[in-house]
């Protein structure tokens, strides 16, 4: 399964048409989308892997039609990039490397000032460190040999955020791991109503960030363990500044490199805030709602195709589920069928579960769908039932279960 | 050792509460001459104990009762080889002995020793089973909290313990504390005048996430035996202790904790032997990793005097872990590091002679052993105990259906879901049944 997934974003990056003209809106078919644009072509990272999910998880939303702009490649000629910035709500940037001409940065600029919308999104903070007006929009950056010329490092420390006027190295971070965000500010739009700490999936942790900083709300922090290669202290993950009129939302999480899977961007708590940010970035309100399966303080939780999965997709996972795997589509399941019995649509699905039940699936798939059924089955699941409890061994306990609980008669 | 001499003697002790009722007080039928020397209880007047479940709780139980002259303590059941021998080792270095004896099967423990009462600390999915065992063979238990891992299986141990007579403790020991019986004396007695709420708070979420894969079952552990009634599953590294993060077995801390702070709640209200009459509540389950209770709960209660409770994990609740009752002129907020009020004259209260007065214990495990010659009822016996882990079970069906839900605390049904009626019950791995009374 994971490698049809790992295949279809292949086939996205192929096909995405990775270019300045309008996608051919995959996307919401929502008239009042927020017009988008990626900027990309040139990274340290994998940004063939990265842009097109991006796309996926904007466009997910709803609420984005998303193009995107792709430069030259390294050392090419650059003087053709102008992208029409005016024409966006907002300007995703996923790229570090050669300058672009001035026109481009001086529309760009205006743009920005103007009142344009703005995602800084990982590595985009390494670019263009002798910018000064990229710098001030993206508040704090590192690497490209940035220094304590560039600006104070930020933290969060005794309650605020403190500037840290030191020398030393900028921008760098300790081996990948899942690590806790803590919300520094939680009546911002973007990140009211989520949990307080969550633990945001295997990623890369930038620290020693420094920047000019203006303008700059420290959003949310994460602690960089000295135990795990950290400063010792609580690094910005989650910012918004303000360049003019312009808002821009930066976030240092969500690195891709190489071939996936990529768990720092199927973090549902990257997906959401990155979602959540580009709307506020956009239109300066945030409408969306917080999903039930966002993380919690100590739980990752990863949607791998960057939306919840339908019901199809579940059971396909559970068909080859054994004991021991990830249970992620088992607890999607549970969650799916608690909101379509809520919903009174329950029926509608019952029998995709009972021809799950009696055909080819692993047993422990079918065991977890019978468990299912005993909270919601109706009395249309008891012949399948007692076929397994009659025909398959490995299911016939479960099976039994399920009967019990929806006829009412218990044998014990 | 003559073991038909303690059992006669147990039941002379409930015959003679029977027959002249309870107010009796031991030392008057005792002659003094069964006194051992130095006024230690003679071996032959001694309570005989045994324990099945013999992990950190049951071991630690264990502890504290051989820590009492009138207790003999003389076996240990548990279904790893490990926490047998090494119960047998506590008892023996207690005694200085060699003859304590140890069973992997409780079946078999109950046929061989002749117990006057029994430590039962087991994983929730196997309390129902075992504690009924135990009541039809006619032993008085100290039951470990929560009293059940369904509503179901609660309703038919109080059945079982009450037609037995037996003499039941939980390990709420809470009520046996002076904070606690302080601060529910106070609220019952109208101190913080009428309560509208009270809020409960207990432990946040879970440890660590686990992956374990798959894997070899440790020798010495009967895995099959210790799932029991419970889905068959096959080993992952995870069996003692942190089977409270597993559904199947337990509902995690909401269900672990609901027999100490919820059982607080319900005292100061005069709300012990009721249950709510309308729930509902909102779980956050984690997606990943073999733990799958919820890291995050809320749970609202409404009961029929209009009280409402509240219990969530500590850190979404005002003043954290604990009870915290809040009436018309103050409140009350006690857990185990303290007591507070709103005004510190509150605390300062004395309750008068004409007022009411809570049950009075200082010792729970010798409340337990001084009721087990009185037959009088224990500071938590076995109905209120079932209402105290119901509060909990009532949450979590509410979570796991995301529905309002109305409930009926006399008929214990919910009147008008019957797919939330089905969570009531969980059907067992055959062939495990309870045996009925």
């Amino acid at each position: 399964m994971k490698n049809k997934i790992i295949y279809l974003f292949t086939l996205i990056a192929l096909t995405a048409g990775l270019s300045t003209l309008p996608s051919c809106q995959s996307g919401s078919g929502n008239k009042t989308a927020y017009h988008t644009l990626i900027v990309t072509g040139q990274n340290n990272h994998s940004w063939q892997e990265s842009t097109p999910i991006l796309k996926q998880i904007l466009e997910n939303s709803g609420l984005f039609s998303v193009d995107v702009a792709q430069t030259p490649k390294t050392g090419e000629n650059m003087s053709q990039f102008k992208p029409d910035f005016s024409q966006y709500d907002v300007v995703v940037l996923d790229y570090v490397g050669d300058p672009w001409p001035e026109e481009t940065r001086t529309a760009f600029e205006q743009y920005v000032s103007g009142g344009g919308g703005v995602v800084v999104y990982h590595a985009a903070d390494n670019a263009f460190r002798n910018w000064v007006a990229y710098n001030q929009m993206i508040g704090i950056g590192g690497w490209g040999n940035r220094n304590e010329s560039d600006g104070p490092y930020i933290r969060w420390k005794d309650g605020k955020t403190v500037r840290i006027n030191e020398p030393g190295p900028t921008g760098n971070h300790g081996p990948q791991r899942a690590f806790q965000v803590t919300i520094r500010e939680p009546e911002h739009p973007i990140t009211k109503g989520l949990p307080k700490i969550w633990l945001h999936a295997k990623d890369e942790l930038y620290q020693q960030l420094r920047g000019p900083a203006e303008n700059l709300t420290v959003l949310a922090t994460a602690y960089a363990d000295t135990a795990k290669g950290g400063t010792g202290g609580n690094e910005p993950v989650l910012m918004t500044i303000r360049y003019g009129k312009g808002r821009i939302f930066h976030t240092t999480l969500g690195h891709v490199m190489g071939k996936g899977p990529f768990p720092a961007v199927e973090c549902v708590g990257f997906i959401v805030t990155l979602q959540r940010g580009a709307e506020w970035a956009a239109s300066g309100k945030v409408t969306q709602e917080i999903p039930d399966d966002f993380p919690q303080f100590n739980v990752t939780s990863r949607w791998p195709l960057f939306r919840p999965m339908n019901l199809d997709e579940i059971l396909d996972q559970l068909r080859e589920y054994k004991p021991g795997d990830n249970r992620m589509p088992e607890q999607d399941l549970t969650n799916l069928l608690r909101g379509q019995y809520n919903a009174g649509t329950f029926d509608e699905i019952e029998d995709q579960l009972l021809k799950f039940i009696i055909g080819n699936g692993s047993a422990a798939g079918k065991n977890y769908v019978c468990r299912e059924l005993s909270l919601y089955g109706s009395e249309n699941a008891l012949p399948a039932l007692h076929k397994l409890m009659t025909k398959e061994p490995d299911v016939a306990e479960m099976a039994r279960f399920a009967y019990e609980r929806i006829s009412g008669e218990y044998s014990n | 050792m003559d073991h038909s001499n303690k059992v006669n003697r147990r039941k002379f002790f409930r015959q003679l509460a029977g027959a002249t009722g309870a107010a009796i007080a031991l030392p008057y039928i005792i002659p003094a001459s069964a006194l051992g020397k130095e006024g230690a209880t003679a071996p032959s007047d001694r309570i005989v104990m045994g324990v099945i479940g013999a992990g950190s709780m049951g071991t630690g139980d264990m502890r504290t009762f051989m820590g009492k002259p009138e207790v003999q303590m003389v076996a240990a059941c548990d279904v790893d080889k490990s926490h047998r021998e090494k119960a047998k080792s506590i008892i023996d270095a207690n005694y200085e002995k060699s003859d304590a004896r140890i069973y992997n099967d409780y079946r078999e423990f109950l046929t061989n020793e002749k117990l006057d009462a029994v430590i039962l600390a087991l994983p929730d999915q196997w309390h129902g089973i075992i504690y009924i065992a135990c009541a039809n063979a006619g032993l008085d238990i100290y039951g470990q909290k929560p009293l059940a891992r369904t509503i179901w299986e609660g309703q038919q141990i109080v059945d079982a313990v009450q037609k037995n007579n037996i003499v039941w403790q939980t390990g709420s020991w809470q009520r046996s504390v002076a904070q606690f019986h302080h601060a529910a004396e106070l609220v019952i007695n109208n101190r913080i005048g009428k309560v509208t709420h009270v809020e409960v708070g207990l432990p946040n979420g879970t440890p660590s996430q686990v992956h374990n894969p798959v894997q070899p079952v440790p020798e010495g552990l009967d895995w099959d035996m210790w799932l029991g009634p419970a889905p068959a599953s096959p080993y992952r590294g995870v069996c003692h202790w942190n089977w409270r993060w597993i559904l199947d077995y337990s509902g995690g801390q909401l269900t672990d904790w609901a027999g100490h702070h919820i059982d607080i709640a319900h005292w100061g209200l005069g709300l012990d032997r009721t249950g709510p009459v309308e729930i509902e509540g909102k779980g956050v389950y984690p997606r990943e990793g073999l733990y799958d209770v919820p890291v995050e709960y809320f749970i609202t209660s409404r009961y029929a005097t209009g009280v409402e409770m509240t219990i969530a994990n500590a850190r979404r609740l005002e003043h954290g872990m604990g009870v915290c009752w809040y009436g018309d002129k103050g409140w009350i907020h006690v857990n185990r590091s303290g007591i507070w009020a709103s005004d510190d004259k509150i605390l300062a209260e004395k309750i008068g002679d004409d007022e009411t007065k809570l049950y009075y214990s200082r010792d729970h495990a010798q409340n337990f052993l001084d009721c087990i010659r009185t037959r009088k009822e224990t500071i938590t016996p076995v109905d209120i105990a079932h209402r105290s882990i119901s509060g909990g079970l009532l949450g979590e069906i509410a979570m796991l259906t995301g529905r309002k839900l109305k409930w009926d605390p006399d008929k214990q049904i919910f009147p008008d879901d019957p797919l939330a009626n089905r969570l009531l019950r969980r059907p067992f791995r055959s062939p495990w049944k309870l045996k009925g009374n």
